[in-house]
């Protein structure tokens, strides 16, 4: 049976960026197949994440720009699932080499968002909501308050319990150099202090700035092959022991119990059984957490604690590095940086860092295996990985 | 942006036109064509009720670009009196009367309109019952 394993993979430092969506795709494609110790001409299929580039860069086919940018003319498609278009480029890579047709396969992910105004951002992300929703005014941010309203009175979770979420993913952040925001900042500024409006303002009650990951520029790539192919390559091949995707209810409104997101524990749940493994042998994990509320629920959903107990585990400090399983150590989308179409290659370099050894002052000692979901739409698309240390 | 179907599903967006499961009964807002519950596609149009309950809410200060002039947005997530919810704008909001549970009505209200030609589109929006407001 083939086995799927990931040789290079970086992304750009995430944040205000100079560059443009084309340079935002090629230089983490060139590092990542250089890493590699691989050329251009060695590829054999690439795939681009992208959520937005027609709309807020004027930019699309974006798979031939980059095979064109690289010189080489190899098949090539962009993958468009919303803010989960990096996990799905991802698996499309994973089943083009299991197929046995193809062995080395790019995968590269970019956003450029931030020369555009935040309401501009929130009209063209609201439209990946279903239409009587956005026609009704709503955003991402207003679904996630009035999930977060709905669990929080459910669970007895506090504003507090979801400022510690993000104090822990800004603290993570610090340690990583290619985070978007390096600021360290505690629950009492967040929400005790007389700066909390201005810092801090209700964007969409119960949710504050704090609650809610920011518009980034940035760009990932991540180069993956065929296990046996790899190991000429490198002593240090990752593995992708298994994924899942599920869909959910375009709308909201439509889920019996609007707190569960099913398609995290339909996909997590198939990401484990194809990979054998439990949620409990997984030592580091990076969540979707564009908003903070989203890290306590897709910690429950993926499978890693009981439903409406995971803010106990973040008042426990079972999340943080040195706990009993550390989520986003990269930051998080909330501190690493949210840009949509990168955001989940980033979720899988960090974890490629994490199982190589390589996070430096933010390193899970010994981590064996990584789990990430990556979200699209407003819970309506989920895509879970599970990543191993070769052996 | 408000999409060019506004116009063919304008029923839905203003007298709450879902639709009916002929073969098991289940009720759907926005209409389907494929019953979610038994998969039969003998589906019949059916007006939804225009009354039901707050499930919950929230008031949106950084709404999108076309619905900034509106600012703030009041959310509320709402069941109807047959069980079917929805997502909708509050109009005519006084905070102390969000509560989770208030009864709430439909009503006809501008929802947006497109910038160069001015076309105004109109649709549902909830409010909370006045006698509820008034205890
Ligand atoms: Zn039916």
């Amino acid at each position: 049976m083939r086995k799927v394993a990931i040789l290079g993979a970086t992304m750009t430092k995430f944040g205000k960026l100079t560059q443009g969506l084309d340079e935002l795709l090629l230089e983490p494609s060139l590092t990542a197949i250089e890493s590699s110790k691989l050329s251009e001409k060695d590829l054999d299929l690439l795939y681009i994440s992208n959520m937005l580039g027609g709309e807020l860069t004027k930019q699309v086919s974006l798979g031939t720009m980059l095979a064109d940018e690289l010189g080489v003319k190899i098949g090539a498609d962009r993958i468009e699932n919303g803010p989960a278009a990096g996990a799905s480029a991802i698996k499309d890579a994973f089943i083009a080499i299991k197929s046995g047709l193809f062995d080395l396969v790019l995968v590269a992910g970019a956003e450029k968002m931030t020369h555009m105004a935040t309401e501009v951002i929130s009209e063209y992300i609201s439209y990946m909501l279903h239409p009587v929703e956005r026609m009704s005014g709503a955003t991402l941010p207003s679904l996630g308050a009035m999930l977060a309203r709905l669990y929080m009175k459910q669970y007895g979770v506090t504003s507090e319990d979801l400022a510690m979420i993000a104090v822990k993913n800004h603290k993570n952040a610090l340690n990583n150099p290619y985070a978007h925001l390096q600021k360290m900042v505690t629950v009492d500024n967040l929400l005790h202090s007389n700066e909390m409006e201005k810092i801090n303002p209700m964007v969409a009650d119960p949710l504050r700035r704090f609650d809610i990951s920011p518009i980034s520029d940035g760009g990932a790539a991540v180069v993956l092959a065929e296990l046996e192919v790899a190991k000429k390559y490198t002593d240090l091949p990752v593995t992708i022991e298994g994924f899942g995707q599920a869909t959910d209810s375009l709308a909201l409104h439509e889920r019996p119990v609007p707190t569960d997101i099913n398609a995290v524990k339909e996909a997590s749940k198939q990401a484990f059984k194809m990979s054998g493994i439990s949620p409990d042998q997984i030592d580091v994990a990076e969540l979707h957490d564009a908003f903070t509320i989203l890290e306590l629920v897709e910690s429950e959903d993926a499978g890693f604690f009981e439903k409406g107990t995971a803010h106990k585990m973040v008042r426990e400090g079972q999340t943080e590095i040195g706990g009993k399983l550390p989520i986003n150590t990269s930051g998080g989308l909330k501190a690493r940086g949210h840009p949509l179409g990168a955001t989940g290659l980033s979720q899988v370099v960090e974890l490629v860092w994490q199982l190589r050894g390589e996070a430096r002052g933010r390193q899970v000692p010994g981590a064996t295996y990584g789990f990430s979901v990556n979200l699209g739409g407003f819970g309506s698309n989920a895509v879970s990985l599970i990543l191993k240390r070769g052996d | 942006m408000i999409p060019i179907s506004y116009w063919r599903n304008r029923r839905s967006y203003t007298a709450l036109m879902g639709s009916r499961c002929r073969a098991c009964g289940a009720e759907y807002f926005p209409p389907v064509r494929v019953c979610r519950k038994c998969k039969s596609r003998d589906i019949e149009p059916r007006e939804m009720p225009r009354k039901g309950t707050l499930i919950t809410y929230t008031k949106l200060t950084e709404p999108a670009e076309e619905f900034g002039k509106q600012t703030p947005v009041y959310l509320g997530l709402i069941e109807l009196s047959n069980g079917v919810k929805l997502v909708s704008t509050l109009a005519d909001v006084s905070e102390s009367e969000l509560n989770e549970g208030a009864p709430v009505s439909m009503v006809i209200r501008r929802w947006t309109e497109e910038g160069p030609t001015g076309i105004i589109y109109y649709g549902y929006k909830f409010k909370v019952d006045a006698a509820y407001s008034m205890s």
